[in-house]
């Protein structure tokens, strides 16, 4: 049985009304969030909050109700409103909760913050910003130490429990030199510990520095296809907007997603293999079970180009008779290719080099188009200049297909693990 | 709401208490099955104290009388912390007390929860019945409730009820293999009860979102480049929030905003004044109106471009005391655990003198721009919108759909050449500004005609 009493009194309460199935989750968290604000530590919040999620399942109707008030009388008022939602339900025989599995607790992190190091990192990276980089204004920016205690307990038997410490820090920042600024852009990371200096982890410093060199920028003034060097920053939203549209259960049944008969299938380059590794040792900030009641398990998303999962929770498997990914994804890995960073820019004719995307939802079928921000011009194996005002437009599964290189450095950002990639294809167009 | 007024004898310092609950429902059909049923109930209490330049900030979901006394002193102990580390001469503008009270929740009998799912379901059932070639359907409803009581050192009390119901219809068809998609959203500020009546009042609006949709998917990929365009009301909404809102947000404006140096300046045609409203427009609420804000400011408008010359900043208290300004009610938090932070409330730009059948004939080849999926800007008032419906204006008439592309730019140059504004208002009430938290927001204005860059392929 659950350590934890409210869940008890919450299944207990479910199993009073003779439900068929259902399933509890209640996560407690306590946030200690330093805040620096315009270049000073401005704030220290501390949040704690609950969450109790409840699933139920009758006569293959479904409902779900969130609360975060645990005393009595606020489970008895979830349960009724549990039995209201079920009354007014769709029967869908694909609803269903997950199987028994042995009883298990996870462990990641630490438990309590150090508020005094957190204090003194953040300080240091204030004044080494302020040294090294004077012309940088830091807009915002917080280290935060997040604590999650998750207890999944179900009818099946299921009963897991993951504690989780991680502290995760961001920045965001402009730099000015006169009336000239740059482009807002940031940067961010999570860790176990607090052992790293902040400046130097992830892409930090090279994205402060860069940012530095945009205050000064021009616009491409010419349209045309050409090369995309994506930095592991943007490869990293790339990839989720690809298993977003690709992927997801929303998309596969909707039936709107250009992939759902695609298993097995080569879908991009054979030098692109992807992984979704929530129990990964090189991923901190990670996750052990899914929210659908499954212990979560490191996955093969793309092997080579050819596509190995979905991402298909319980519900979306059953519902498009295809196989559950055992993971919820995320913590995405690609695998790194044979070629430095620098030998990529050198096979570059024409193109940019991608560090941040501002654009629309991509369309189903993978087009999508928006602003190159950050970003530079590369022309002859060069860097060329920071660009302004240029958009770019292309088709994400096109972009897969047409991968050149992949470099052999990666960044571990704490959360996924992401080298530079290398693509063609792409309409680059200026003013 | 639990009362606040004993608790003012912990306040040792600046100090903010609030309690608030908030309250989501959901209800979603994805191609006829229910893939969202469920109601979510969030509450606690918090509470910020400000000491010698720094904040401290702490919140608990439990909101009986001792944890809202422990939220109070781990608040203060939070400032002390920080306070006792850096010394800082800063000052909060701290303003007069006010006491105000608003409910905007329906005074009908609430109905039940059988007949909001027929309601949606009724929606569905149309489509399908209707619309034979539509291949994937999203209907559903979304509820959004915020209740918030606030007592301040300064004296300012307030209690708030503010409800928000939307209708969502996403249609889905196939071209040549291709799946193209339109989406649109009815409802707006208040309960259920007082925006609907018969899901039947809502064909009408299903039918035209079917025919953008079909005209989309026979449509063409816009032409990149700078164009002469118009942008509906949604879309001028969003330039007015997203790409000038944000860069006179003074948090932004001091972290580096291009607008710190535009104040009295000229920075748009002279045809655009853009009002941050804090409740009323024309003597009519807005869809997020707010009286006192959650710092205990009393709300005013804030002009930020009158006839084309930026007039002022947005602030809440601290901003306000380092600008030597006064502070006009943008301090907002979304859930209790949240601090306030400068945020819009209805950013709009005014009406002017045009017709907007006058301006799509002035324009030999362009786009009429109407619907917006999403939008981001930055310091530099650079900003992106997805453009989800569309047409081309060729020789003053409209021509073909067009399919998604993005519309870019500088948005103070974008105003700069703006030649005419329609004579109508608009107001958008289902936006969600994601500013660090999530806040509900309205936009809104009139048609613009602009040049702008269109990104197509």
């Amino acid at each position: 049985m659950a350590k934890n009493k409210v869940v008890n009194k919450m299944m207990k309460l479910l199993s009073e009304e003779n439900l068929e199935k259902y399933q509890v989750t209640l996560n407690s968290s306590k946030k200690t969030e330093m805040v620096v604000e315009r270049g000073e530590i401005s704030l220290l919040r501390t949040i704690a909050d609950t969450n109790l999620r409840i699933t139920a399942i009758n006569k293959n109707k479904k409902a779900s109700v969130n609360i975060n008030r645990i005393d009595d009388s606020s489970l008895e008022e979830a349960t009724k409103n549990i039995l209201e939602l079920l009354e007014t339900s769709e029967i869908d025989e694909a609803y269903d909760i997950s199987p028994f599995q042995e009883s298990k607790q996870f462990e990641i992190g630490s438990k309590v913050p150090n508020k005094d190091d957190m204090y003194k990192l953040l300080i240091q990276f204030i004044e080494e910003v302020k040294l090294e980089y004077p012309k940088l204004n830091i807009s915002e920016s917080s280290l935060t130490f997040n604590f999650t205690e998750v207890n999944l307990v179900n009818s099946n038997g299921v009963d897991y429990l993951q504690t989780k410490g991680i502290y995760n820090f961001y920045v965001v920042f402009t730099a000015k030199d006169g009336e000239n600024i740059s482009s807002m852009n940031f940067a961010s990371f999570s860790m176990n510990e607090l052992d790293k200096n902040l400046l130097d982890t992830a892409t930090v410093r090279s994205r402060i520095k860069e940012n530095i060199e945009q205050i000064e920028t021009k616009p491409i003034t010419e349209k045309f296809v050409g090369d995309v060097l994506i930095t592991p920053d943007y490869l990293a939203n790339l990839i989720a907007t690809f298993a977003a549209i690709g992927l997801s259960d929303a998309a596969l049944i909707a039936g709107t997603s250009v992939l759902k008969d695609s298993i097995g299938k080569k879908i991009a380059s054979e030098k692109l293999s992807i992984c979704s590794n929530p129990r990964s040792k090189q991923i901190c900030d990670g996750y052990s079970i899914t929210s659908d009641g499954f212990e979560a398990k490191d996955i093969m998303i793309i092997e080579k180009g050819v596509l190995k999962s979905h991402l298909l929770g319980l519900y979306g498997a059953k519902k498009t008779a295809k196989k559950r990914a055992e993971n919820s994804g995320s913590a995405y890995v690609v695998d790194s290719g044979e070629v430095s960073y620098e030998d990529m820019i050198k096979k570059v004719k024409k193109g940019i080099l991608l560090s941040r995307f501002s654009g629309g939802n991509p369309s189903p079928s993978g087009d999508f188009s928006g602003i190159a921000k950050n970003s530079y011009y590369i022309e002859d194996g060069k860097v060329q200049y920071p660009i302004s005002e240029t958009m770019i437009a292309g088709n994400i599964y096109d972009m897969f297909n047409n991968i050149k290189e992949i470099s052999k450095e990666q960044v571990n950002f704490g959360n996924s693990i992401m080298p530079w990639l290398l693509t063609t294809g792409v309409t680059i167009s200026g003013k | 709401m639990t009362q606040l007024s004993k608790f003012a004898k912990h306040f040792v310092n600046y100090t903010e208490l609030r309690v608030q609950e908030n309250q989501s429902m959901s209800i979603t059909f994805l191609n006829g099955n229910l893939v969202g049923n469920e109601k979510k109930f969030t509450s606690g209490v918090s509470s910020r104290v400000f000491l010698n330049g720094s904040w401290g900030f702490a919140s608990n979901p439990e909101m009986d009388d001792a944890n809202i006394i422990d939220t109070i002193k781990l608040a203060n102990e939070n400032a002390e912390f920080l306070s006792g580390r850096q010394s800082k001469n800063k000052r909060i503008y701290e303003g007069a007390a006010f006491s105000v009270s608003h409910n905007f929740g329906t005074k009908k009998n609430r109905i039940s929860q059988k007949e909001l799912m027929d309601f949606v379901k009724e929606i569905d059932g149309y489509i399908v019945k209707k619309f034979a070639d539509v291949t994937s359907r999203t209907v559903g409803l979304n509820f959004l409730s915020m209740e918030k009581t606030l007592l301040t050192s300064v004296g300012s009390n307030r209690y708030s009820l503010w409800p928000r119901t939307m209708i969502f219809v996403k249609l889905g068809v196939e071209e040549n293999g291709d799946p193209i998609n339109a989406y649109e959203v009815f409802g707006g500020r208040g309960h259920f009860e007082d925006l609907f009546t018969n899901p039947s009042d809502l064909f009408e609006d299903v039918d035209k979102l079917y025919e953008h949709l079909k005209n989309k998917s026979k449509g063409v990929y816009a032409d990149a480049g700078e164009k002469e365009v118009i942008l509906d009301a949604d879309l001028a909404g969003i330039l007015a929030h997203e790409a000038i809102g944000h860069t006179t947000e003074a948090d932004i404006v001091l972290g580096g905003s291009i607008a710190a140096d535009y104040v009295n300046k000229e920075v748009s045609s002279n045809l655009i004044t853009l009002t941050d409203y804090a409740h009323s427009y024309n003597g009519n609420l807005c869809p997020t109106p707010i009286f006192v804000d959650d710092e205990g400011t009393k709300a005013e408008d804030v002009v930020i471009i009158k006839d084309g010359v930026l007039k002022e900043f947005m602030h809440n208290k601290e901003t306000a005391a380092t600008f030597k300004t006064i502070a006009k009610g943008n301090a907002r938090a979304y859930q209790y655990f949240d601090e306030p932070l400068v945020r819009m409330r209805n950013t709009a730009i005014e009406p002017g003198k045009s017709k907007l059948k006058d301006m799509i004939a002035s324009i030999e080849d362009g786009y009429y721009f109407m619907k917006t999926g999403n939008g981001q800007a930055d310091s530099t008032s650079e900003f992106m919108f997805a453009v989800t419906v569309g047409y081309e204006i060729k020789n003053g008439k409209l021509a073909r759909g067009i399919r998604d592309t993005t519309i870019a730019g500088l948005a103070f140059d974008v105003l700069k050449s703006v030649t005419m504004v329609s004579d109508d208002m608009v107001w958008g009430s289902w936006g969600m500004c994601g500013k660090k938290q999530m806040i509900p927001v309205g936009m809104g204005g009139p048609a613009i005609k602009c040049r702008i860059n269109v990104g197509g392929k």
